[in-house]
């Protein structure tokens, strides 16, 4: 944040106002009473914002509220009947493996390029290309999801199936889960994390940026004093300080991956299964109650079953949002918005 | 801020023979740095390599067969055009907009202005939650409250409500950096003149905060234009032109979702899905360049301010 401190002011009498916090909020001296009652009048006001999140949550929870949460919903099991023949098995598990199984690699691959973006904005490259990738950057942010995952299924699937899976087939495929059957027209798992990975990189990316660049200046000149190399300070220096605000990002970014719902459905293949190689067709929790909300509505059992499931996926994403917010120091809202200074 | 670059031993590389000449190591160390300084920026080529070849080929699929067709008539089988769905687009996020930035902007103020540190921290954490909570969770929250516990069904207004829920945080969230961040001499100067605090806030803070609260409306806007997940189950679907708040209605994401998959004898529909998808990579891309304009305007007005 380029927030300014105020700067002090010489003690030059008692009537000199008290330095006005940066962030903290501010009363005037004068009126301190009714501005301290005014102040909690206003709090309903200012608490708009979890109200709404406590709305959501609490509606999510009165409609699930028929579920019947008994050991096997958090199974690895999951069967649906429409014709109410046999017993439908609702496990949620499965879907955290394949949510897991395709948000891991995205992120950690997102993360990576992440971070040899934010070194190189930040550190090597002179101000205006910097400013131009940084719009880039939040331009890539902006496409809709939709718009990836069209791209994704008419443009980049066929190449998958073609090319680029029996490719790392060949070079990997001793590796466990790299091997055995490729899926036919592209689509599957490997196709949603790719796909995912240029998701998910505009939010690490901007905060790993704020990170390296509020690594107090004292210390980079210091190394830079001490002879070491450009590198050399990104490594010993930058990285160890900002090292809180990188895996905020990391987890800012996971929680961006888990959350996507309509494009990895796109691409993904929808295939209820924790898919043998990373080629095959499978799901994720987002995705899955997402395609899967409108053949609910005939079904009670199934419509609270995913209610159930978007509980699970709200519960995850508030877990991984508040250690990410933790960890970066917050606002990352704004540091992703740009926060009116680009 | 210091940029690490031009200082240290690379300021004297320019003499790399002789300092070669002095130490083998340093000159390892020069050239380990120069090898990471092109590694990195790989990584651009590898971010930037997708994001081109998206907009080519949507390009490509979409632009030479847009006619007039394309924005006036609306979609019948496999023909027509998009005119449901920009119709339909404009009210969406024209209403959610508008829900977005009253909620949005007097929770920010309030937040900034008036409420207590503890209560403004609370606040300024739910608004980060809210943004981070995903799309289709507050999709099934909109379909609950406002299709079903109405009893409206699937209504323009009840997907204009949902886009809201999404939106408003970053409009919160903005609003209320943009009035924390006014300047103390500013709001001191003003105090001390004997202005009551909505004189402060009207005639002083606001046109300072305006181009940030506009940066964090632009982006409400982007971000509401490209959600699918909140709209499919609260505003539903409808390709005729539209008839009311209380009635279904199209919008450009789900023409995408619901026409990508279409089979090549259905192709209109795939292209109408492209160029559904190329209008909106312009929108997206003009409100960044307003974004941008609009924090360089205000950066140059903060300095003016002497802040």
């Amino acid at each position: 944040m380029d927030r300014r401190e105020p700067i002090p002011r010489p003690a030059d009498g008692a009537s000199t106002p008290t330095p006005v916090p940066a962030l903290p909020n501010r009363r005037a001296a004068n009126g301190e009473g009714r501005s301290r009652l005014r102040g909690w009048l206003a709090s309903p006001v200012a608490l708009l914002p979890l109200g709404l999140v406590a709305l959501v949550a609490a509606v999510l929870l009165w409609e699930s509220r028929l579920a019947n949460l008994g050991p096997s919903f958090w199974g690895l099991n999951y069967f649906f009947d429409p014709s109410g023949g046999a017993p439908s098995v609702f496990g949620v598990s499965l879907f955290l493996v394949d949510s897991a199984i395709v948000a891991g690699p995205a992120l950690a691959l997102a993360s990576g390029l992440s971070l040899a973006i934010a070194i190189s904005t930040v550190v090597y490259l002179p101000p205006a290309p910097s400013r131009l990738l940084t719009l880039l950057t939040n331009l890539l942010a902006g496409i809709p999801s939709v718009v990836y995952g069209i791209w994704g299924y008419v443009v980049l699937a066929p190449y998958f199936g073609t090319t680029a899976q029996p490719t790392l087939r060949g070079f990997l495929g001793w590796l466990p889960g790299f091997g055995g059957p490729l899926s036919a027209g592209g689509v599957g798992s490997l196709l949603a994390i790719f796909i995912l990975t240029i998701m998910v990189i505009p939010i690490t990316a901007a905060v790993m940026r704020e990170s390296l660049r509020n690594v107090p200046n004292d210390l980079v000149e210091a190394g830079l004093a001490l002879g070491a190399t450009p590198w050399e300070v990104v490594r010993r220096v930058r990285l160890r300080a900002a090292r809180r605000g990188l895996w905020g990002a990391v987890f800012l970014g996971l929680g961006r991956a888990i959350g996507e719902s309509v494009a990895v459905a796109m691409v993904i293949g929808a295939s209820i299964q924790i898919p043998p190689n990373l080629y095959t067709p499978s799901t994720t929790l987002a995705s899955f109650i997402f395609y899967q909300l409108d053949s609910a509505f005939f079904y009670p059992n199934l419509l609270t079953a995913l209610t159930e499931f978007a509980l699970v996926l709200l519960a995850v994403a508030l877990v991984v949002n508040l250690l990410g917010q933790r960890a970066s120091g917050a606002d990352a809202t704004v540091i992703v918005t740009g926060g009116g200074r680009g | 801020m210091i940029r690490d670059r031009g200082a240290g031993p690379t300021a004297l590389a320019a003499d790399g023979a002789e300092l070669a000449a002095v130490s083998p190591r340093l000159r390892h160390r020069l050239r380990l740095d120069g090898i990471v300084r092109w590694a990195l920026l790989g990584a651009f080529a590898a971010v930037f390599f997708p994001l081109f070849d998206m907009i080519y080929w949507v390009s490509v699929r979409a632009v030479p067969k847009f006619t007039l067709a394309t924005f006036t008539e609306y979609q019948v089988g496999n023909a027509g055009g998009l005119a449901a769905m920009i119709e339909g687009t404009f009210v969406l996020i024209g209403l959610a907009t508008a829900f977005a930035t009253s909620i949005g902007l007097i929770a920010g103020i309030y937040t900034a202005e008036y409420a207590p540190p503890a209560v403004a921290r609370i606040g300024r954490l739910a608004g980060n939650v809210l943004a981070g909570i995903p799309a289709i969770v507050i999709g099934y929250f909109g379909y609950f409250l406002f299709a079903l516990y109405t009893g409206w069904g699937y209504t323009t207004l009840g997907g204009a409500l949902t886009l809201s829920v999404l939106m408003v945080p970053f409009v919160y969230r903005t609003a209320d950096l943009a009035f924390s961040s006014v300047p103390a001499s500013q709001r001191e100067a003003a105090l001390a003149l004997g202005a009551r605090r909505h004189q402060y806030l009207r005639r002083l803070a606001w046109p300072i905060a305006l181009p940030t609260v506009l940066t964090g409306v632009f982006l409400a806007m982007a971000i509401g234009l490209g959600e699918t997940a909140p709209l499919v189950y609260t505003a539903g679907w409808s390709n005729t032109p539209w008839t009311g708040l209380f009635s279904p209605t199209s919008f450009l994401t789900g023409a995408i979702w619901l026409f990508y998959e279409q089979p090549p004898t259905l192709g209109a529909l795939l292209t109408l899905a492209f160029q559904a998808a190329f209008l909106l990579i312009v929108i997206v891309v003009a409100l960044n360049l307003g974004l941008q304009w609009l924090a360089d305007r205000y950066r140059r007005r903060l300095r003016g301010l002497g802040a």
